[in-house]
């Protein structure tokens, strides 16, 4: 089950968001899950601040399966389904799919940070992951999913449900 | 649109680093101005050393680095691409700092001539930053108050550089202008709509970016730029008309949009969510705090004006908003956009085969907390300056002369680590 995220934490930057359930487009049910996995984050950060790296490493390992959940979700389905539908295959879905691996390269420093108990280095890696996932999901949420949103309007029915069994699988 | 996202599109390192490492540069020379002048530049908002001083630092750091964030951040955040970024940045670069130079030797040693040229040449420069910005706006829609306000920023920078132009000409050729009530208005423009704008516009992205803390609320932060400016044009209608109630109630809802959109900040910023607090925060918590006071200050003169005639009344407001308020804001986002940019380069060029270093690797957080200490230091010297400047106005100088170069410093070793990690990772994967 997706678990939405508080109402506190969602970006309410964005006004063009439709707000509660109305319409759910792929837009606002990706960037949920992005603050899912903010919040999975935010867990984590807690326990190192509290020097409890056996928790620490529990939550960011929680954070990491939803991150890499995620980011499967989208080289699976939606970004496929994307490039058939507009022929673009080198454009921002490759870019995005770039940064997924410098993403998924950060999360993995940080887990052997952890496991080795060193908080100095787990801060750095946090800090770098948290602005070069944060400046992603921009770029995802402002650009990419409005595009998938205006250029899949007929497949989104079978694409959202496709997202949803997906991202709940985990 | 298939080019929007691609990294190529992000200009090259040395598009926005070389405005963010001459930006300290000028502020070691506002503070070395205050060191040789001593007392006499507090004498009075009037005085030569204040007006060169005030410009080096706004001009010379405060808009300098804002045009070298905004060429590396238009095309993220907006999707907006400068074409020839580095050729734009390489030009504006240097019109930039020529006329911050010329303006403040003009104001210094009371050159006309060379005031005039100065905001010639800074206007000139600015014109063409604004024309190829607009032109890589053009068709951009406003679907985030980041755009927007943005947009309106720019249109705050036409404004106060064009009244600084008019002034300057007007004191080079004696035209009769009622210049204390437009130096009020260049500044109001210049702080408030200009630079509070596009920092509103900058912190909606990172203080959640930087922070993990919750999004600003939609209506505030797309309501913000637009009563910043609304008041800044009833302030400029009501100076027109001669409306001098007009005016200071304009003056008033500035001063509170800007301490209603400080204490938003200091609302989301209390529910961060990062494990520990780290120099960039504590600079914004320093920047927001003298802010409010500073901006308060602002509220009680236009409600009492004979606030402001009291003894170093404008001299505190002015240190506290922009050397209390606007500097540690700038060096707050410096310290992470410095290493987030090296790091990203690095791992650009590792092309995910050699990894890059973590940002911590580039500047370690012990050297920018040190460095904010001395700021501090250098703030306070400088407070306490207004009230005894024979004793403390060379002090106060020299420390933030010493405040700034350390900041130099460290943006300097961190592109000097920046640049040898390059080359390990150029061998590296030759090797390979």
């Amino acid at each position: 089950m997706v678990v939405k995220a508080h109402p506190l934490w969602r970006n309410e930057n964005e006004p063009s968001i439709a707000i509660g359930h109305a319409m759910t487009t792929i837009r606002s049910f990706m960037t949920d899950d992005h603050r899912r996995c903010d919040d999975l984050f935010a867990d984590a950060e807690q326990a190192v601040a509290k020097k409890d790296f056996t928790l620490a490493g529990a939550a960011f390992g929680h954070f990491q399966s939803a991150m890499l959940a995620h980011f499967d979700s989208e080289e699976k389905t939606l970004f496929p389904t994307f490039e058939a539908k507009t022929g673009m295959s080198m454009g921002p879905t490759q870019v995005m799919r770039m940064e997924h691996v410098q993403l998924r390269a950060l999360m993995n420093d940080a887990v052997d940070a952890l496991k080795a108990g060193n908080s100095d280095d787990y801060l750095g890696l946090a800090d770098t992951l948290v602005i070069m996932m944060q400046q992603h999901n921009m770029k995802e949420e402002n650009i990419l999913y409005p595009m998938c949103d205006q250029h899949l309007s007929d497949e989104l029915p079978a694409v959202l449900e496709r997202l949803e069994t997906e991202l709940c699988e985990e | 649109m298939q080019a929007l996202l691609a990294f190529e599109n992000a200009p090259p390192f040395a598009a926005p680093l070389r405005f963010f490492l001459t930006a300290p540069l000028f502020g070691v020379l506002a503070g070395l101005l205050i060191a040789f002048e001593g007392a006499d530049v507090f004498a009075s908002r009037w005085m030569p050393g204040a007006l060169a001083a005030t410009h080096l630092i706004t001009v010379g750091f405060m808009l300098q680095v804002m045009l070298g964030a905004l060429i590396q951040i238009l095309p993220v955040v907006a999707g907006a691409n400068l074409r020839q970024p580095l050729l734009i940045a390489r030009l504006v670069h240097v019109g930039l700092s020529a006329g911050a130079l010329m303006l403040a030797a003009g104001f210094l040693l009371g050159l006309p001539q060379l005031l005039g040229g100065g905001a010639v040449v800074l206007g000139m420069t600015v014109l063409a930053f604004l024309i190829v910005t607009a032109i890589a706006l053009r068709g951009v829609p406003t679907t985030s108050p980041t755009i927007r306000g943005i947009k309106l920023s720019l249109f705050s920078l036409f404004a106060v550089v064009g009244l600084g132009i008019v002034m300057s000409l007007a004191l080079a050729y004696g035209w009769p202008l009622p210049f204390s009530a437009l130096t009020d208005l260049h500044a109001g423009w210049g702080l408030g709509g200009w630079a509070a704008v596009l920092l509103a516009a900058m912190a909606f992205v990172v203080v959640p970016m930087f922070q993990l803390t919750p999004g600003y609320p939609a209506r505030s932060s797309w309501w913000f730029p637009i009563i910043m400016l609304a008041m800044l044009v009833v302030w400029s209608a009501a100076l027109l008309l001669d409306l001098s109630v007009l005016a200071r109630l304009g003056q008033l809802g500035a001063a509170l949009a800007g301490i209603a959109f400080a204490l938003q900040t200091m609302r989301l910023q209390a529910k961060r969510r990062r494990a520990r607090p780290d120099a960039t925060y504590r600079y914004w918590q320093l920047g927001l705090i003298s802010s409010i006071f500073a901006l308060f200050l602002l509220s009680t003169a236009a409600l009492w004006p004979t606030a402001a005639e009291l003894e170093g009344w404008t001299l505190v407001f002015g240190v506290l908003l922009v050397a209390g308020g606007f500097l540690p804001f700038i060096t707050g986002m410096l310290y992470k956009i410095v290493p987030f940019l090296s790091w990203m380069h690095l791992q650009n060029t590792g092309q995910a085969k050699v990894p890059a270093p973590a940002m911590n690797k580039i500047l370690a957080e012990s050297g920018m907390h040190r460095q904010m200490l001395a700021y501090g230091l250098a703030l306070i010297l400088l407070l306490a300056a207004v009230f005894f400047p024979a004793w403390l106005a060379r002090p106060a100088g020299l420390a933030f002369a010493v405040a700034n170069g350390w900041l130099w410093w460290n943006l300097f070793s961190a592109i000097r680590r920046y640049r040898s990690h390059l080359a390990d990772i150029s061998r590296k994967l030759a090797a390979l």
